[in-house]
């Protein structure tokens, strides 16, 4: 092979082709892929954008064509709207405070080598490779008000008026829920952002050091920039995690106490399978993943534009 | 070109080899029957395996091909099933307007009456136990028309109580419903919760409600609000009436501390271990209260206002069997059907401490006092006064998701009676004009 791209090494660009080699050849290969990603991705979402203007009960009888009475009916009914805002406080539980710990767990570990390193960093990471119906039931244990752990410590240290009923209560169900949340994600970020400081070069901080620049000072003007590429992409994945959320919900709480803990996923799941209301499910859907794909293109955007 | 050829015929190969996988392989001459069932827990599937080997050993030649899932599961994946060509034969459709009478409409499922007549069913079943699987032709119509399944179990909410706790404290059965609210705080005076039972699952919130709720109103308002005739209404003074009384226990501390964030299965444990006196649910549950336990628990139906009034109760009879339209083998199937509600499932069932939908064999005697005893007596007892109530949740196909919404808001307060009656009857009211 060697041999052979020495000898033509003035065509590489225009390599001649094989004797009765197709010019297709390569977008053969590309086919078992491209059949998957159509069957199973692009014609999915093609579908669900196109039953969003149907009313169809999911199977009998064919669909029946209202154009935009879907959408017109989640415009109107509030119920839509809380949902979504339970998903943005979702942003800050599964976003902002997850990047949070990252960054302050990362900052922590990444610098200094601390003996069972290894151990710590596989522990922190744990949440985030566990099935999230395991995690649901584990933190439905932990919050339960009779037997729990979490009201059981709390009474044990005399704030019994905090050992509250977390996933039942109407104020605190969704913080609550949330805080799993936080939980799962902020190993992943941590270990986002320990990989991205080992891209750091040594010397930025010495020479910061040599300047007489305390440890608060290199996390903010060495580490904090350094680390712009990861950040972006924590924030994608996590923003994209709170806006779709339907797993924990679905284990803790099913979108109660009231519509406490109602988010936009599991109005699908509702509306879809309880209700067997497919057209108006796929129209919430819809308006779910283009919100995704509006926020996504945003923090992209403005992470390429701080990039340059 | 070669090279192109070579790569194709692996595709192509790769395209047959996946759609092989989801092709069903057909069996020559013996008859396969496949049956979707959600009897998953342990007590119940060796009552429907034993059926379904003495089903197969009647019938030379038959094959039974049994699908267990879970409710949830089962009621999300049975419609499209049921559309395929070669779905199950034979599967358990749950009652009420979103599921069976969804089906219906789809036009998925096989009138039964003929082969009620030819089985005799009628004898078996009660009209009131038939209306619940019966539904017009169009779906639309519930509780009339044509005969779509039938159920091997029957159900009844009432009250479980602990009865070794009962008799060290000298608590007496209640047989009025003020000797019941008496008793709620004679319990709770001697420092032990009245009512085990926790709100976060959603679905027994209804069960505690409605318990309540059949106190307050007739067997007629039930029969017309569930089967959406004469134009009756939830926000009535008997419905407030009802939701006053819950949301009163709530304030009153007559729950488990911090129920709103307990599940069912939790409260099921708790009351197990001897953490509250009594627990309002389902006969469902007494073959897990007999097992693993310290305690005695027996079962009583909340009373009505006087001893001698007719007593009403939810119940009702287990998720039916159906039979998918378009089966193969109707006439088999339908032989499965009455042998799954035959003498010997009764049997079967009133052996696992689960009561049966038909009445037990002549030759089977109740163990006196048992748990078992006091659900078949309780069953009998609404059947022989015409006051087997109703899940209202069948109501619409969104008033589930209603009705617990409004009940958890009811519970924390943050709505009184008359709103939350207000905000139920919008649900059903939407339901009713749109009919």
């Amino acid at each position: 092979m060697v041999f052979f791209y020495g000898l033509s090494k003035p065509t590489m660009n225009h390599r001649r082709s094989w004797p009765g080699e197709s010019k297709f050849l390569g977008f053969v290969y590309l086919l078992p892929a491209l059949v998957i990603y159509l069957v199973f991705i692009l014609y999915p979402i093609f579908e669900t954008f196109r039953l969003s203007f149907y009313d169809w009960k999911g199977f009998g009888s064919k669909p029946t064509l209202i154009y935009l009475q879907n959408y017109q009916e989640i415009l109107q009914k509030g119920q839509f709207l809380s949902a979504l805002s339970h998903n943005l406080v979702f942003i800050a539980f599964y976003s902002l405070l997850p990047i949070l710990i990252g960054l302050i767990l990362a900052s922590l570990l990444g610098r200094r080598a601390l003996p069972g390193m290894a151990f710590f960093r596989t522990g922190l990471f744990l949440p985030q490779i566990l099935s999230m119906v395991v995690v649901g039931v584990v933190w439905r244990w932990i919050f339960n008000p009779a037997f729990g752990p979490l009201n059981m410590m709390l009474k044990s240290i005399g704030l019994t008026w905090l050992a509250l009923p977390w996933l039942g209560d109407s104020t605190w169900a969704l913080p609550s829920v949330g805080l799993i949340g936080s939980w799962v994600q902020y190993g992943f970020c941590m270990v986002l952002f320990l990989s991205g400081m080992q891209r750091i070069q040594p010397e930025l901080y010495e020479a910061a050091e040599l300047d007489g620049a305390n440890e608060i000072q290199q996390f903010f003007f060495i580490t904090l920039p350094g680390l712009r590429p990861e950040l972006g992409v924590a924030l994608i994945t996590t923003v994209i995690a709170a806006l779709r959320v339907f797993d924990l919900v679905y284990v803790t709480t099913r979108g109660g106490p009231g519509d406490a803990t109602l988010v936009t996923s599991f109005l699908v799941y509702r509306s879809a399978f309880q209700q067997n209301r497919v057209g108006y499910a796929a129209a919430v859907a819809t308006i779910l993943t283009a919100i995704i794909l509006v926020v996504s293109f945003l923090i992209t955007r403005y992470q390429s534009k701080s990039e340059v | 070109m070669k090279t192109l050829i070579r790569v194709l015929s692996v595709v192509l190969v790769l395209i047959f080899t996946l759609s092989a996988c989801t092709s069903k392989t057909v069996t020559t001459g013996d008859v396969t029957l496949v049956v979707w069932d959600q009897f998953y827990r342990e007590a119940e599937t060796q009552v429907i395996d034993t059926l379904n080997a003495e089903f197969e050993a009647a019938h030379p030649g038959v094959k039974i091909e049994r699908v267990v899932k879970q409710l949830d599961d089962l009621k999300t994946t049975l419609k499209l099933a049921l559309s395929e060509p070669n779905g199950p034969d034979v599967a358990q459709v749950n009652q009420g307007r979103s599921d069976m009478g969804a089906i219906v409409e789809a036009g998925l499922l096989l009138p039964l009456d003929d082969y009620a007549e030819q089985f005799k069913w009628d004898a078996r079943f009660s009209a009131s136990v038939n209306k619940r699987n019966s539904f017009s032709e169009d779906g639309k119509i519930f509780g009339r028309g044509n005969l779509y399944g039938v159920s091997a179990t029957a159900e009844v909410v009432g009250v479980y109580y602990n009865e070794t706790m009962f008799e060290t404290n000298g608590w007496q059965i209640p047989t009025t419903y003020d000797e019941f609210v008496g008793l709620l705080d004679t319990i709770k005076a001697a420092g032990e919760t009245p009512i085990a039972f926790g709100s976060l699952d959603g679905w027994n919130a209804i069960h505690e409600f409605s318990a309540i709720q059949h106190i307050f109103v007739t067997g007629q308002y039930l029969d017309d609000f569930v089967y959406a005739v004469n134009n009756v209404s939830f926000d009535t003074p008997e419905n407030q009436a009802a939701a006053a009384v819950l949301s009163n226990w709530a304030t009153a501390g007559y729950f488990t501390d911090g129920y709103s964030g307990i599940g069912y299965d939790d409260i099921t444990k708790l009351f197990k271990a001897g953490q509250g006196a009594m627990t309002i649910t389902g006969s469902w549950l007494a073959p897990e209260l007999l097992a693993d336990t310290d305690f005695e628990f027996g079962f009583f139906l909340l009373p009505q206002a006087t001893a001698d009034q007719a007593q009403l109760a939810i119940g009702g009879v287990g998720i039916p069997y159906s039979i998918r339209k378009n089966t193969l083998h109707p006439d088999l199937a339908a032989e499965y059907l009455d042998w799954m509600v035959s003498p010997r499932a009764a049997q079967l069932w009133a052996e696992a401490s689960y009561v049966p939908a038909m009445p037990l064999p002549e030759d089977f005697t109740l163990e006196e006092r048992s748990l078992f005893a006091d659900t078949v007596l309780a069953w009998n007892r609404i059947n022989q006064d015409n006051g087997v109530g109703h899940y209202i949740d069948w109501a619409t196909p969104t008033f589930y998701d209603t009705i617990v919404a409004q009940l958890q808001k009811l519970l924390a307060g943050e709505i009184g009676p008359d709103a939350f009656t207000s905000q139920v009857q919008e649900d059903y009211g939407a339901f009713l004009a749109d009919q």
